[in-house]
């Protein structure tokens, strides 16, 4: 079979007036990828140097909520960019070294930006089904591919800055930039190119993540969460290894503030004044749902060991092969009214799945970080 | 413009270098090796499986089918093409566990099915309305 040239194209759809309007659309998304995404590494870290704020509550619910539709968006068009693009791919290399070193370090640049750009949708899509094929850490990778991608965009940017820039102020039908014989015109036009492309996008993002998305969440029929079984669980009482020691009559929570402190059993955390709030869980894949939870605010447990405001708290749980085990609270959270041990969601005991005897739950706080099965709270000093 | 090209590519340069080093120095060496071989298979198969197949299925429909009919088959394939890839995680349920039956708690064929009806319910009014305003725009000149 022949090789195809840049020639062999001759699509009209396949220009640079597309090209550019796709890929604006796509440096949206990874730009609300990347924000996004930096703020839920930020609020995973133990001493924060600013801490994030506890208001909104619902802060984390959006941000990792937008991080998966911005993500999932971007398949679509990313796939319709690389199709525009595709020609390109059989360009000849310059003669002349002094052409060729330029045009190697681009195609390089070009190189990287598509297959991190690849990995990353993929790896991001296939964590949000828990599905993990691979021997890396899902968290450092995604994380590490991310600076990575969003370099080689930025480098790809400025490489064609002139030609975004006329292609975006002028017409979608301008062939200005186009290669001489890509003239023939498709079954679809280029403006109906656009339309599909983000229809594409839209579509996938709300059938793979809208699925706890309260009256629309049923018709979103590709995400791997709903609301059917309530609140989702990510980690199951079972695979955390901690049945036994939760259920135990052995069960005590140590407050400990310096060489205070105080070991509560259920029934003394039930015969405290009791609050409830409304918070939602918001988990780092996407997914999020608000409930009712009753329990003991976090303050009146720290003022029984006589811990003084603005402290740190640690956190820490029965489970212990988990980051989750044990996190740091800001200051901030700590002191926060909202900041709830609960023993009870919706009206009912807490189940054994969401951590019973007791959890934290915080305002504004990544989901894995809300710990279940709370065995211990460290006033730092 | 030439001084913020500058500044973009060199901001840019920062970046990759730093996400690289990220990656080094999280991962051990058997894993990086695995992150490489996940970039390189990224490429090969949207490169020489998936953009080759898209071009066949272009080449044939534009040979075989009339007009108003690529025109719908092209709606088809842009709206449940990329879908279809993004629902392959669920549709394979390969994350499921046993013990938690809050996670793949659908029934995601049969959701698949249902979008691919309403991608073709689309299809067809796009090449219904394609015929339609060819007949009330006659004589017709090449639309583009």
């Amino acid at each position: 079979m022949r090789i195809p040239s840049e020639d062999s194209f001759t699509s009209r759809l396949r220009s640079a007036a597309v090209a550019a309007r796709v890929g604006l659309w796509l440096g949206i998304c990874f730009l609300v990828a990347l924000a996004t995404g930096l703020i839920s590494h930020y609020a995973q870290v133990d001493h924060q140097p600013v801490p994030l704020p506890t208001s909104p509550s619902w802060g984390y619910q959006v941000t990792q909520g937008l991080h998966v539709v911005a993500g999932t968006a971007a398949i679509p068009l990313l796939l319709i960019k690389l199709w525009v693009v595709f020609p390109k791919l059989f360009q000849p290399m310059p003669r002349r070294v002094r052409e060729a070193l330029p045009t190697a370090l681009e195609r390089g640049s070009i190189a990287i930006l598509v297959s991190t750009s690849l990995v990353q949708l993929t790896t991001g899509l296939l964590n949000v089904a828990q599905w993990y094929p691979w021997g890396f850490s899902f968290r450092s990778t995604h994380y590490a591919l991310a600076f990575v991608a969003v370099g080689a965009l930025l480098v790809h940017i400025a490489v064609k800055l002139p030609v975004v820039r006329d292609a975006l102020t002028g017409d979608v039908e301008d062939t200005a930039h186009d290669r001489p014989n890509a003239r023939q015109s498709g079954p679809v036009s280029r403006r109906g190119v656009l339309v599909l492309a983000g229809t594409s996008a839209l579509a996938a993002a709300f059938l793979y993540t809208a699925g706890t998305v309260p009256g629309v969440g049923r018709i979103a029929a590709l995400s791997p969460r709903s609301r059917q079984h309530g609140i989702p669980i990510n980690r199951t009482a079972h695979s955390a290894g901690v049945v036994a020691e939760a259920s135990s009559s052995d069960y005590r929570l140590e407050v400990v503030h310096g060489t205070t402190s105080r070991s509560l059993s259920r029934q003394d955390l039930v015969a405290m004044e009791q609050r409830t709030c409304t918070l939602p869980i918001a988990c780092v894949e996407g997914w999020s749902a608000t409930g009712d939870w009753g329990g003991v605010r976090l303050r009146d447990l720290l003022d029984l060991v006589g811990a003084p405001p603005g402290r740190e708290v640690r956190i820490r749980s029965i489970q212990t092969f988990s980051a989750s085990a044990d996190t740091v609270l800001p200051p901030n959270f700590a002191d926060d009214d909202r900041t709830l041990l609960a023993l009870e969601l919706d009206g009912e005991t807490l189940s054994m799945d969401h951590g019973y005897p007791v959890r934290l739950i915080a305002p504004n706080r990544p989901g894995v970080m809300q710990t279940k099965w709370v065995s211990r709270i460290e006033v730092l000093g | 413009m030439r001084g913020a090209r500058g500044g973009l590519i060199l901001l840019g340069t920062v970046g990759m270098a730093y996400g690289a080093w990220l990656l080094l120095s999280t991962q051990d060496l058997g894993q990086v090796v695995e992150v490489m071989i996940w970039l390189a298979a990224a490429v090969v198969i949207h490169d020489g499986i998936l953009a080759p197949a898209v071009l066949a299925l272009g080449w044939l429909g534009g040979r075989l089918l009339p007009r108003a009919v690529a025109r719908g088959a092209v709606t088809v394939l842009v709206l449940l093409g990329p879908v279809t890839l993004v629902a392959i995680p669920v549709l394979g349920r390969f994350g499921a566990k046993p013990d938690n039956p809050t996670l793949l708690d659908r029934d995601y064929v049969q959701g698949l099915l249902v979008f691919a009806v309403l991608c073709m319910c689309a299809g067809v009014a796009v090449a219904l309305g394609e015929l339609r305003s060819r007949q009330t725009t006659q004589p017709t000149v090449e639309e583009e």
